[in-house]
């Protein structure tokens, strides 16, 4: 007791540390941790352009938000001061949530356990490193996590606002409307091992009605905030024409950058219903466990989105800690972390090798994003197989599992 | 009886042509000159946007008709254009004769409001019917370059009323548009159409001086093209050429002397017989003995030639005879200009930079500045990160005013455009971190790796910068700095096949594997027999 407080004392007050070094400040400028649409430093730009009577949202530069914009224009005024402190409470919301999950789900009460599952999701690089980066998609993975909490204790209300709210931040999340519903009516309990049907779709329809107001009220919010609804083209607008090419792990930048002018529409219009196609499928299959689904498919928007940041990766692999289940069933996990090993050394190298030393060129990093990319595809295609898995049972002697 | 009739004609046109040279000879041992052609088409306007209808009969005798009917077809009030070549020294040859030398190509039009086409359809139109005239590039002035400043370009001119309304301000019913194009360069193939523009080509007169072989050899050079409407005059058009030749270079003995001949590799056979007024100018230096042959008549210190007195050829010498070779102290430099400016990108990586800009009041008296920028979209500035210091100090209460327009990804350019005020005798730094974005790979030049010219940033001092935006009747001369080159990343020009594939591929693979997971029945087999 006395040992994991004292733990977690440590923790924090190392997070804080770190948060406030000097020499971490770089951290803002990397492409891995922050997107142009988490960015802190444009998020700093147009704060200072909407305190001082621009409309930030005429330019490029700003895509966050207009409830963020209001959030640290009013309520938290950000400063070199309390800008670390704002980050570690979105981590302590995301990692307290995260221990909510795994309580609900498994219904145990072990607290080393719930000690764990936070120091991982403090120390895990992936998170760490965006939140001492300042990047918004550490508040867009404490929302998820907040949502899934919510929708876990039954409390559909507050788990759709958050899921609301989350989408308004970062769009693609709307395509966790059905599993974090479905969770809402049938109960974080894991039912992997025992598949049973679910019936009554049409109770769906009320939660889904009840998002899309949340959404509808926020909008209107974020309407009056910005004076108009041109924010909606430069923030939720930028998710399906990729404006700012700038460099990131995800899949989309050096594609569209390369892209023939003729194509471009057509494939923005591909790959953005290519990310919406797995939703239903998803759900569908695992409507016994809608939790997992929601796992699934937050991996997979996580390694299809637009503007992903190493902190969509993180989210998913801190999530694994809560299908404890699973575990001896994954078949390729020294695989997925090499790949990962393998793709977090060669990310920053040869970004650095391309923009800065001017010794490499684009090809290299992207290269290492198709690594990246291969290493959440075969992490989110094992816990898919090993969900299934569950629901067969250990293997008599002398019987082989095939697919038919 | 030429001479008389062409007298006759200009009389009953009232259309009046004059011409003149101003040489002034530089501290460094270079010499500056500028050509400035005048044509008046006395009592005319521009052709009002909304009433006037585009094909009313013309008459033209000496302004030229090939620009007079792009002024007419897009209703234009007032046109500028600037071609130069090179970096205008103020430090070593203090302010220019025409102000506008920034380098490469810059236009601006203010047009008035209204009528079927829309400003930005007539601004597309002038500027590729310019270009055709000219022979310039005039056409990558797209709106990737194209800005609205509000202070530093003022209308030279007076703006007709062309509505009567309560506004008291005729300026609101026009628009300015402006553009910049750094890497245009001026060449042989610019000066050809323009001298088709003089009434006397380059066959008579001052312009049998513009000699493009000596021309384009200087270390400077620029032409420009301005229209303007003055109220009660009528439609000038004023073609300059300006040029800083190096005499030291062309002189096997290190001289500073100079003569026409020398300078232009000719002298003046005869007088332009339509020109009104035709007259060099000669500025003479104050810090040797100095020698100018023929005689002159001299008006307060400047030695003044009337060509229709003149005696043919003419050839002009300026000499300092007391000299054997000229030695040019760099050290010993006291400039004679007010304010001074440097601009400078600084970047460790190709994705940040930081813009740093001192401005320097010579005079020892507080000025204000109006200062623009206006770069591509391509960067973007953090004005936040905004920092003005005077001597390592901190000083954010020097910026008065500061008007701003963020950049649009793929379309308008930043326009930053702050008034500072300078204290006496002393530096203000202000600094800025920028962001360099990344380009389709469509969006790049042939020569991507060559980098990116940024456009010359203009100062403008202004008298009373409390004035109401936008236009003020501010009639200094701008500053220019000088371009910026920034090298932005690239990505692989030959991947784009490459890149599909494998990204595709990857997708692919994900996609089929999930949905073969999904799909397909788990069954157990019996492998061996129990």
């Amino acid at each position: 007791m006395f040992l994991r407080r004292l733990g977690l004392g440590t923790l924090i007050a190392a997070r804080l540390l770190l948060a406030y070094h000097p020499a971490l400040l770089h951290l803002q400028d990397d492409a891995q941790l922050s997107s142009p649409l988490t960015s802190y430093k444009r998020l700093l730009e147009g704060i200072f352009l909407f305190q001082n009577g621009v409309d930030p949202y005429t330019g490029g530069t700003f895509r966050h938000s207009p409830l963020l914009l209001a959030l640290f224009s009013t309520a938290f005024p950000l400063s070199s001061t309390t800008a670390p402190i704002i980050w570690l409470a979105f981590d302590l919301l995301g990692a307290v949530s995260l221990a909510k999950i795994y309580h609900s789900r498994t219904q145990a009460r072990d607290r080393n356990r719930n000690f764990v599952l936070v120091a991982f999701y403090l120390l895990n690089p992936y998170q760490l490193l965006p939140s001492l980066a300042r990047s918004t998609a550490s508040i867009e993975n404490a929302l998820s996590l907040l949502a899934s909490a919510f929708a876990c204790s039954g409390k559909s209300s507050y788990a759709l606002l958050a899921l609301a709210f989350l989408t308004h931040l970062s769009m693609p999340a709307v395509l966790l409307t059905l599993p974090i519903s479905l969770l809402i009516l049938r109960g974080p309990h894991s039912s992997l091992a025992t598949p049973t049907a679910f019936h009554s779709w049409s109770k769906l329809i009320p939660l889904i009605a009840e998002y899309s107001i949340y959404v509808g009220i926020l909008s209107i919010t974020a309407s009056s905030i910005a004076g108009g609804v041109h924010w909606s083209y430069k923030t939720w607008g930028a998710f399906l024409t990729l404006p700012d090419l700038t460099p990131n792990p995800g899949l989309w930048w050096y594609f569209f950058t390369e892209m023939f002018d003729h194509f471009r529409p057509f494939f923005l219009a591909t790959f953005s219903i290519h990310m919406a196609i797995y939703v239903v499928p998803l759900s569908l299959k695992f409507q016994h466990d809608p939790l997992f689904a929601a796992y699934i498919i937050l991996g997979i928007v996580g390694l299809l989105k637009p503007y992903p940041t190493l902190a969509d990766a993180g989210l998913f692999l801190t999530l694994l800690g809560v299908f404890p289940e699973i575990y001896q069933y994954l078949r390729t996990p020294i695989v997925t972390a090499l790949l990962h090993l393998h793709s977090s050394l060669l990310l920053p190298l040869f970004h650095k090798l391309w923009l800065s030393q001017g010794t490499g060129n684009a090809n290299f990093f992207y290269a290492s994003t198709l690594v990246f990319a291969l290493a959440n595809g075969f992490a989110i295609l094992d816990a898919l197989q090993a969900g299934l898995r569950v629901g067969l049972g250990t293997r008599p002697d002398g019987w082989e599992l095939v697919q038919i | 009886m030429i001479l008389s009739c062409d007298f006759l004609a200009a009389q009953a046109y009232s259309d009046r042509f004059t011409e003149s040279l101003v040489i002034r000879p530089l501290e460094d041992g270079k010499v500056a000159s500028l050509f400035t052609f005048t044509t008046l088409m006395a009592h005319a306007s521009g052709r009002d946007p909304i009433n006037d209808s585009e094909d009313k009969p013309q008459h033209y005798t000496i302004f030229p008709l090939s620009l007079g009917q792009i002024l007419r077809e897009y209703a234009i009030t007032e046109l500028h254009l600037t071609l130069n070549a090179g970096k205008w020294d103020y430090l070593h040859w203090g302010t220019p004769e025409d102000a506008d030398v920034g380098s490469g190509a810059e236009m601006w039009a203010w047009m008035a409001d209204g009528g079927a086409d829309s400003i930005d359809s007539r601004w597309v139109g002038v500027r590729n019917a310019v270009s055709g005239l000219l022979c310039a590039s005039l056409s990558s002035l797209s709106i990737q370059r194209t800005t609205s400043p509000l202070l530093a370009f003022p209308p030279l001119g007076d703006l007709p009323v062309i509505r009567p309304t309560n506004q008291t301000d005729a300026s609101k019913q026009y628009h300015l548009r402006h553009a910049s194009l750094p890497s245009e360069h001026v060449c042989t193939e610019n000066l050809t159409p323009f001298l088709k523009l003089l009434p006397c080509k380059s066959s008579s007169g001052l312009a049998s001086l513009l000699n493009p072989h000596k021309l384009f050899d200087a270390d400077w050079h620029g032409m420009g093209v301005h229209v303007r409407w003055l109220e009660r005059k009528g439609v000038e058009v004023k073609l300059t050429f300006q040029a800083v030749v190096d005499p030291v270079r062309y002189s096997p003995t290190h001289s500073r002397d100079a003569s026409l001949g020398s300078m232009f590799d000719r002298a003046i056979e005869k007088p332009c017989p339509v020109a009104a007024e035709s007259m060099i100018q000669v500025k003479s230096p104050t810090d040797a003995v100095f020698h100018l042959s023929p005689d002159a008549h001299m008006e307060n210190g400047i030695a003044v030639y009337d060509l229709a007195e003149a005696e043919y050829p003419l050839d002009i010498s300026l000499r300092w005879p007391a000299e054997l070779s000229f030695n040019y102290l760099f050290s010993s430099v006291h400039t004679s200009a007010p304010i001074r400016v440097t601009r400078v990108l600084r970047d460790a990586s190709q994705t940040h930079g930081r813009l740093t800009v001192s401005i320097i009041n010579e005079s020892n008296h507080t000025q204000y500045v109006a200062y623009l920028e206006t770069v591509p979209w391509f960067i973007q500035f953090y004005l936040h990160t905004l920092r003005i210091t005077v001597d390592g100090e901190p000083r954010p209460d020097l910026l008065h005013r500061l008007s701003y327009t963020p950049a649009i990804p793929h379309a308008d350019p930043t326009v930053f455009e702050p008034i500072f005020t300078l204290p006496p005798l002393k530096a203000l730094r202000f600094t800025m971190e920028v962001e360099k974005a990344f380009l389709r790979y469509t969006e790049h030049p042939p020569d991507a790796q060559r980098g990116w010219d940024l456009p010359p940033a203009v100062v403008l001092p202004i008298q009373n910068p409390d004035l109401p935006f936008p236009i003020s009747p501010y009639k200094s001369q701008r500053i220019y700095t000088s371009t910026l080159l920034v090298d932005l990343p690239t990505p692989d020009f030959s991947m784009p096949y490459n890149v599909i594939l494998m990204t595709s591929t990857l997708v692919a693979l994900f996609f089929a594997n999930i949905f073969n997971t999904l799909t397909r029945r788990f069954v157990w087999i019996q492998t061996a027999v129990a």
